[in-house]
C-alpha cells in the first residue's frame, strides 16, 4: 500500500466519525431480512429498500462523507501541506486517495446490496447491484474528491447534488436523469440482471459513457486543481 | 538504538541553493498582499520581519509553491516552484497553521514523510531527523497528545528528514517555551553554518536578532530594507545614531565633541554620556582621535539604538 | 542614570456603571442573531449562497403554482401539501443552517465566552433551536403567503372567496410550524454533536433521508397495525400524520381520500411528535450541560 493511501486510510479510520457510516448500511440490511422474514412481495418491498434506501440513500451519503473526507478534511485542517511539500507528481496523491474513497464506499455499500438483493430475488440480482454500486461509488468519489478541490465547502454542494439534482429535479424533469450518478447505477443494475424491480431511467450506453466520463473527468480535474492548490489564509 | 549526533544531519548540503524573488507581487481583489518584492535568499539564516499583515506569510507561501504570484516570478536554482513539486526535493516548509495528523505518532509521521521523499533508507531518516528535534522520547506518542512546542518541532523533523537545501519556516518560535526557543535556535543557527539556506518569518524582534543576522523586512507587503541590520541602521543617515560613551572624564570629553560636525547632541548623565551622532563613520573616526587629544581613555562606545527593534521601528515609522 | 519612572496615563476609559440588561435581553440577542445567521444576514457572501438558493426555489415554485392557479383555476398543491413536497430542500435547509448555528460555536471553542455571561446554560441551545425553528417556519410560510396573495388577488368570489382561502392558509401555516418545530429540533441536536461543519450537514441529511425509506418499507408490511405506525420512523411521515390527525379536513383535499393510511393512530403519532421534541431538547440540555463541564 502507498504511503498516500495508509495516511489517508489511517485518518479515516482513525477518527471517531466514521462510525457515522455504520447504520446506514445496517438499517438497509436489516429492513431486507425484515421483510423478506415476514413473507412480504420483493415486488413490493424490493424498489423503496433497494432503490429508495440503498441507492438513491446509502450509495450517495457514504460516497459523500468518505469522498470528502479523503482529502477536503485534510484540506480543512491543513494537514494537505505536508502532503503536498513531497516531489511528488499530483495524480500519484488523487489517485490513491480517489482509489481509498471508493474502496471503502464500494465495500461499505456493495455488502448491505448484495445482501438485499439476493434476499429480494436472486444472487444474479445481488452481484449486479454490487457491481453497479462499485461503478457508482467510483463516480461519486471522483465528483466529491474533485469538489473538495473545486470549493471550501464540498459537504454542501455535494448535498445540492445529492438532494437537489437528483432527488428533486430527477423526480421531475426527465431531461436531468442523464446527469445522475443513481440513474447510471440503476441502469446498469437492471440491465447486467433483468428483473422488473429496477426501472431505468437512462439507456444502458448512456449509463455506462456517462459513468466513465464523470469518473475520468472529475479525476483529471482534481489532479489538475491540486497541481494549482493555492493555501489560503484563514477564511470564514 | 545508535545515537546520531545532530551534526551528522546538519553537515554540509551537496550544493548551495539559492530562492530567487523577481518583482513579485500578490494581490487579492483589491487587497495587495505583496508589491513588488525582489530578493535573492543564499545560504545562511535570514529572517523575514514584519508586523502583523505585512505579508510574511504570503510571501512565505508563494516562496513554497503554495501561491502563485499575481506578477513576477520566484524560483529556486532558476526552476519556478509554482506547479512545480520537484522542488520539494531541495525545499522544506515549515507553515505557519499547527496542522498535524494528530492520529499519528511524530515517528509514523517522520517516517511517512521519508517514504514520500522516496529516501534511499526512509528509517534512518526519520531516527535522524527525530534525534534533531530532540523528540526520541515521544516519538512513539500519537502528536494529538503533543504540546504545542513539541507539534512544531514534529513538523519541523518532518520537514527535514530529506535534508532540504532550503528550510522555510513561518513563526517557528510561536507557542514554544524558552528553552524550545533557544533549542530551535540553535538547530537554525547549525543549519545556516553548515550553508543550507534557512528563512524563518517573525514578528518578534527579539527571536530574528538572536538567530540572524540578516533580515529583509517587509512592512505593508512591500520589501522596505534587506542585508545585515546594523548596516541597515548605519544607510539610515538622516537619523541621529545614539552612542552610549563612558570615559575617565565625560564632562571635558563632551565639551570637546560638541565641537565636532558629525556630533548632535551630548547628554551627561551619571552613568556616562550619551551622544548623537549624525554620521556614523565620521563620528566612530573622530572620537579616538580627540580622546587622544585631549588624554581621556574612553573606557566604552556602545551604539545604543543598534537593537533590531529600532531598526525596525525606524523602518516602519518611515 | 535617572530614576526609572512610568505612569498610567488616563485616556478616558471607563467603566460600565449603567443599568444592566438582563436574561432576557441575552436570550433576545442570541435568538435574533441565530435567526439572522440562519439566513447569513450580517455575513459574508457566500455565507448566503445555500440558505438562499433554498429561499430562492420555494418561493419560486409558490409563484409557479400561484401563477398556474390564477390562469388555469386549477389547484395544484394545497398549502399543506406544499410543505410536504418541500421536505428535501427542507432537510437541506437543516443541513445548512443547523451547523452554522451550533457546529462553528463548538469549533472555535467560544462556549466558555458565552457561558460566562449571565446566560443560563439551558438558554442557548433553547435560543439557539427556536431560531432555527422560526427560520424554518418563515421558509415555509412565506411561500404560502406568496400562494395566498396570488390566490386572493384573482379570486372570483370577491371578499368571501379571499377570506375562505385565508382559511385555508391559517391551517397551512400552522402545519409549516409543525415542521420547522420538529425538523429543528432533530436536525440541531445531530449538529451539536460535532464542530466540523461538513460532518453535521452529513450527519443531519443521513438521520433525514435514511428514515424515509424505513417508512416505505413497513407501510408494505402484512400488517395493517405496522402500515398504520409505519409514519413514525420518519420525522416527516410523522409531521403528515401529525397533521391529518389534527387538521383533518383542512388539510386533506377531500378527492384524495387521505387521513385513512394513519388510521386511529392519531393521538400516537401527536404524542410520539411531542416525545421526539421533549426527547431531543432534552439530549439537546444534556449536551450543552457536557460541553461546558470539559
Amino acid at each position: 500500500m502507498s504511503t498516500i493511501s495508509w495516511i489517508t486510510v489511517r485518518g479515516l479510520f482513525g477518527r471517531r466519525r466514521f462510525l457515522l457510516l455504520l447504520p446506514l448500511p445496517v438499517v438497509l440490511v436489516l429492513l431486507a431480512v425484515l421483510s423478506r422474514a415476514l413473507g412480504v412481495d420483493p415486488g413490493e418491498w424490493g424498489p423503496p429498500v433497494l432503490v429508495g434506501l440503498g441507492l438513491a440513500v446509502v450509495l450517495p451519503v457514504v460516497a459523500l462523507i468518505v469522498g470528502t473526507g479523503v482529502l477536503g478534511a485534510e484540506i480543512d485542517d491543513g494537514t494537505v501541506v505536508h502532503i503536498l511539500t513531497k516531489p511528488l507528481p499530483r495524480w500519484q496523491i488523487v489517485l490513491p486517495k480517489l482509489a481509498v474513497a471508493t474502496g471503502v464506499t464500494a465495500v461499505t455499500v456493495a455488502v448491505p446490496l448484495y445482501v438485499a438483493g439476493v434476499l429480494a430475488d436472486s444472487v444474479r440480482l445481488g452481484l449486479s447491484l454490487a457491481a453497479a454500486s462499485a461503478v457508482g461509488a467510483l463516480a461519486y468519489s471522483a465528483l466529491f474528491v474533485a469538489l473538495s478541490l473545486l470549493t471550501r465547502r464540498p459537504v454542501l454542494l455535494g448535498l445540492v447534488y445529492v438532494l437537489i439534482w437528483e432527488g428533486l429535479l430527477g423526480n421531475v424533469v426527465s431531461g436531468t436523469k442523464v446527469l445522475s450518478i443513481q440513474q447510471y447505477v440503476i441502469s446498469l443494475a437492471d440491465r447486467m440482471s433483468p428483473t422488473g424491480l429496477l426501472e431505468a431511467g437512462v439507456s444502458v450506453p448512456v449509463a455506462a459513457v456517462m459513468a466513465a466520463l464523470i469518473s475520468v473527468g472529475f479525476t483529471v480535474l482534481a489532479i489538475d486543481r491540486l497541481r494549482s492548490f493555492s493555501a489560503a489564509g484563514e477564511t470564514s | 538504538m545508535t545515537t546520531i549526533s545532530a551534526d551528522q544531519v546538519a553537515g554540509t548540503p551537496t550544493a548551495a541553493s539559492t530562492l530567487d524573488l523577481a518583482g513579485v507581487s500578490r494581490w487579492y481583489g483589491n487587497v495587495v498582499a505583496v508589491n513588488d518584492v525582489s530578493m535573492s535568499l543564499g545560504p545562511g539564516v535570514t529572517g523575514l520581519l514584519g508586523p502583523n499583515g505585512a505579508g510574511k506569510t504570503t510571501l512565505l507561501h508563494m516562496m513554497a509553491g503554495f501561491l502563485a504570484p499575481s506578477r513576477g516570478a520566484v524560483s529556486l536554482d532558476g526552476r519556478p516552484t509554482w506547479r512545480n513539486p520537484e522542488v520539494y526535493r531541495r525545499l522544506g516548509l515549515v507553515s505557519e497553521r499547527e496542522a498535524v495528523h494528530t492520529f499519528l505518532t511524530a515517528y509514523e509521521f517522520v517516517l511517512a514523510s521519508a517514504k514520500l521523499h522516496r529516501l534511499p533508507d526512509p528509517t534512518e531518516a526519520a531516527h535522524r531527523a527525530i534525534a534533531l528535534v530532540e523528540l526520541e522520547g515521544a516519538q512513539d506518542r500519537r502528536i494529538g497528545t503533543y504540546s504545542k512546542g513539541m507539534r512544531q518541532r514534529a513538523r519541523v523533523a518532518a520537514a527535514l528528514v530529506h535534508e532540504p537545501q532550503v528550510l522555510l519556516l513561518d513563526e517557528p518560535f510561536n507557542g514554544m517555551d524558552p528553552r524550545q526557543r533557544l533549542h530551535m535556535m540553535e538547530l537554525l543557527h547549525r543549519l545556516g553554518d553548515a550553508g543550507r539556506t534557512i528563512l524563518f518569518s517573525s514578528h518578534i524582534l527579539e527571536e530574528v536578532e538572536q538567530v540572524s543576522g540578516t533580515v529583509q523586512v517587509m512592512v505593508a507587503g512591500r520589501l522596505a530594507a534587506s542585508g545585515d541590520f546594523r548596516t541597515i541602521r548605519r544607510l539610515m543617515t538622516n537619523r541621529p545614531h545614539v552612542f552610549a560613551v563612558h570615559s575617565t572624564d565625560d564632562r571635558a570629553l563632551a565639551v570637546a565633541l560638541m565641537a565636532e560636525a558629525s556630533v548632535t547632541g551630548v547628554e551627561l548623565g551619571r552613568a556616562g554620556l550619551t551622544v548623537r551622532a549624525g554620521d556614523y563613520g565620521a563620528f566612530t573616526r573622530v572620537l579616538p582621535k580627540i580622546a587622544l587629544a585631549e588624554g581621556i581613555r574612553v573606557r566604552q562606545l556602545v551604539p545604543e539604538d543598534e537593537s533590531l527593534e529600532s531598526v525596525f521601528s525606524y523602518l516602519v515609522e518611515a | 542614570m535617572p530614576e526609572p519612572t512610568g505612569v498610567i496615563h488616563d485616556i478616558g476609559y471607563q467603566r460600565y456603571t449603567g443599568p444592566r440588561l438582563g436574561r432576557r435581553a441575552v436570550f433576545g440577542a442570541l435568538y435574533l442573531h441565530g435567526l439572522r445567521t440562519a439566513f447569513g444576514l450580517g455575513r459574508s457572501a457566500k455565507a448566503k449562497i445555500f440558505p438562499w438558493l433554498v429561499v430562492a426555489i420555494v418561493t419560486v415554485v409558490a409563484a409557479g403554482l400561484a401563477a398556474v392557479r390564477s390562469q388555469v383555476g386549477e389547484t395544484v398543491m394545497t398549502y399543506a401539501q406544499f410543505a410536504d413536497n418541500m421536505s428535501w430542500l427542507v432537510i437541506f435547509f437543516v443541513a445548512v443552517v443547523a451547523p452554522e448555528l451550533v457546529s462553528r460555536d463548538l469549533r472555535s471553542g467560544v462556549l466558555p465566552l458565552y457561558f460566562s455571561r449571565p446566560l443560563p446554560r439551558s438558554d442557548y441551545p433553547l435560543a439557539k433551536l427556536l431560531a432555527l425553528a422560526t427560520a424554518l417556519w418563515l421558509l415555509l410560510g412565506a411561500p404560502q403567503l406568496v400562494m395566498f396573495l396570488g390566490a386572493a388577488f384573482t379570486t372570483g368570489d370577491g371578499m368571501g372567496g379571499v377570506w375562505n382561502e385565508l382559511l385555508d392558509l391559517l391551517p397551512g401555516l400552522l402545519y409549516a410550524g409543525l415542521w420547522a418545530v420538529i425538523f429543528a429540533s432533530v436536525g440541531l441536536l445531530v449538529a451539536s454533536l460535532t464542530g466540523k461543519r461538513a460532518f453535521a450537514a452529513g450527519g443531519i441529511v443521513a438521520v433525514f433521508l435514511m428514515t424515509t425509506p424505513i417508512v416505505g418499507t413497513l407501510s408494505i408490511m402484512p400488517s395493517r397495525t405496522v402500515n398504520e405506525l409505519a409514519g413514525l420512523a420518519s420525522p416527516s411521515t410523522l409531521v403528515q400524520g401529525v397533521g391529518v390527525w389534527s387538521l383533518g379536513e383542512l388539510l386533506v383535499s377531500e378527492d384524495r381520500g387521505g387521513g385513512d393510511h394513519i388510521g386511529d393512530f392519531g393521538p400516537v403519532y401527536a404524542l410520539a411528535a411531542v416525545l421526539l421534541v421533549a426527547g431531543c431538547v432534552a439530549l439537546l440540555l444534556l449536551r450543552y450541560r457536557k460541553v461546558a463541564a470539559r
